[in-house]
């Protein structure tokens, strides 16, 4: 061991710069969520289209994300958005704009999943009296696959919570962001690394337990 | 009521139905027998479309099924046609595929509300009486998880009657279950047949099919091999390939 000499009581007086940092992570986190929500729920659901033309482009879509790493997609829509579609956006709506794309991709893939976990027979019977595909998703499909979905929705938070991280890259006042610049002022990074990581672990556990509930909520009940 | 010509449907090169011609008329219980793979469930599907067929027709009350008729060649149908036509058609499945996620007599409410438009207030009215029908008058509230077998499928076809449906479809309906609870079941399906409602049911219990059936159809390998009344059919079939599957499961 080295005899290296924590100093962690130093960190106590900047706390407002880790509570500023938490509320920009907690709101790119959220945001992101919605917006990942916003895509991907639709995109799920017209992965199964009938229809190839419809198919084709959605599955563009989530190929391309799943198979590119998150910090290029940030970076390529920081500085690619503002030139091809002359869009300027300030760095934190970028990472917000950024990972919704990003969590669509995998919220289409949950969807998906949801939806083919659902037994085939169920859609047979909402035919068999006379619904439409539409309102036998809404009503029969859906409503069964969602419970399916929410323990893999839960974790998917929590690693857009940890992917808010990569805003530091783009200057985004996050938590990493907020340290690094600490560190450049009072020169101890190792505990303010540290103090980050229990940070993020305080933050991000209780929804990887929440996830974890409900899976065994779900079991027990199957 | 129902006709069909020259059906036809295969998967690649695995022909599953081959020109059958049949015609069901109302007031008729037409029983399906066979071995298993002979098609019978799948022309069963093809009745209401929940199984496109390629070749041939099947008419509903003399509305072409499935398909929109045009001078050049077919084109399917839109899918409120055939929805339309669906609705009026109710079906049974071997397992049961009552919504999990709904009460007993949400399940009944369902189509009716949702397909028909119908006033919930009166349509409850009328599944009250239909659990009454089929002896769940006590389990409106319950869970198909928590029901037997036997009374997930009484549910199942009194969510069937309540879209007051022209033609009942059973496709195997007591094949999912324990043997002590085939009685229940077919007891309300020979009720059904005694009240007029006309129907179509492929069914592995003999005994019922010779009961309950005004014509029994067997089938083999995909196409008709013969039928007739039940008297005719399990008593001195024409047919060789009907006298062996008879003798097969009849002892």
């Amino acid at each position: 061991m080295s005899s290296y000499e924590w100093q962690f009581t130093i960190l106590f007086q900047y706390w407002p710069i880790f509570l500023r940092g938490a509320l920009t992570t907690l709101e790119i986190t959220f945001a992101a969520t919605a917006l990942g929500l916003l895509i991907g729920l639709p995109v799920g659901v017209l992965r199964q289209a009938r229809s190839r033309w419809v198919r084709l482009p959605v599955s563009v879509y989530v190929e391309s994300i799943r198979a590119t790493p998150a910090l290029v997609q940030i970076v390529w829509i920081y500085y690619c958005f503002p030139i091809l579609f002359g869009l300027q956006m300030s760095a934190e709506v970028t990472m917000i704009v950024a990972l919704g794309i990003h969590t669509g991709a995998y919220v289409a893939e949950i969807v998906r999943a949801g939806i083919n976990a659902v037994d085939r027979g169920q859609f047979a019977a909402a035919k068999s009296i006379g619904m439409s595909s539409l309102l036998a998703l809404r009503r029969i499909i859906l409503p069964q696959a969602g419970q399916k979905m929410i323990p893999p929705f839960i974790n998917e938070f929590a690693n857009i919570m940890k992917l808010s991280t990569l805003g530091s890259t783009i200057a985004v006042y996050e938590l990493l962001q907020e340290s690094n610049n600490l560190i450049a002022t009072i020169y101890r990074p190792l505990e303010i690394y540290t103090f980050l990581a229990l940070v993020f672990f305080l933050i991000t556990y209780p929804w990887i337990l929440l996830s974890q509930r409900f899976e065994a909520r779900l079991q027990r009940r199957a | 009521m129902l006709s069909v010509k020259h059906l036809s449907k295969s998967y690649g090169n695995l022909v599953i139905l081959k020109d059958i011609s049949v015609e069901i008329g109302a007031n008729e219980v037409v029983a399906v027998i066979g071995p298993s793979g002979s098609g019978k469930s799948t022309l069963l599907k093809c009745l209401n479309f929940l199984e496109p067929y390629d070749g041939g027709e099947v008419r509903f009350e003399g509305t072409l099924v499935g398909y929109r008729e045009h001078s050049a060649g077919k084109h399917l149908a839109k899918e409120k046609v055939t929805n339309l036509l669906r609705a009026r058609i109710g079906m049974v499945f071997q397992n049961f595929n009552l919504f999990p996620h709904m009460s007993v007599i949400e399940n009944l409410l369902e189509g009716p509300v949702q397909v028909l438009g119908e006033n919930r207030a009166e349509v409850e009215h009328r599944a009250q009486a239909l659990l009454l029908k089929v002896g769940l008058q006590d389990k409106a509230h319950a869970r198909p998880s928590t029901l037997s077998g036997g009374q997930q499928q009484r549910a199942a076809i009194a969510r069937a009657l309540a879209m007051r449906p022209r033609l009942m479809l059973f496709d195997e309906p007591t094949s999912a279950l324990d043997p002590e609870l085939v009685g229940e079941v077919l007891s309300i399906i020979a009720q059904l047949a005694t009240e007029g409602m006309p129907m179509v049911i492929v069914t592995h219990e003999m005994s019922f099919a010779r009961e309950v059936a005004s014509r029994v159809i067997f089938m083999e390998g995909g196409e008709i091999v013969e039928e007739g009344p039940p008297e005719k059919i399990f008593r001195q079939p024409d047919n060789l390939r009907t006298q062996q599957f008879l003798s097969r499961v009849l002892h």
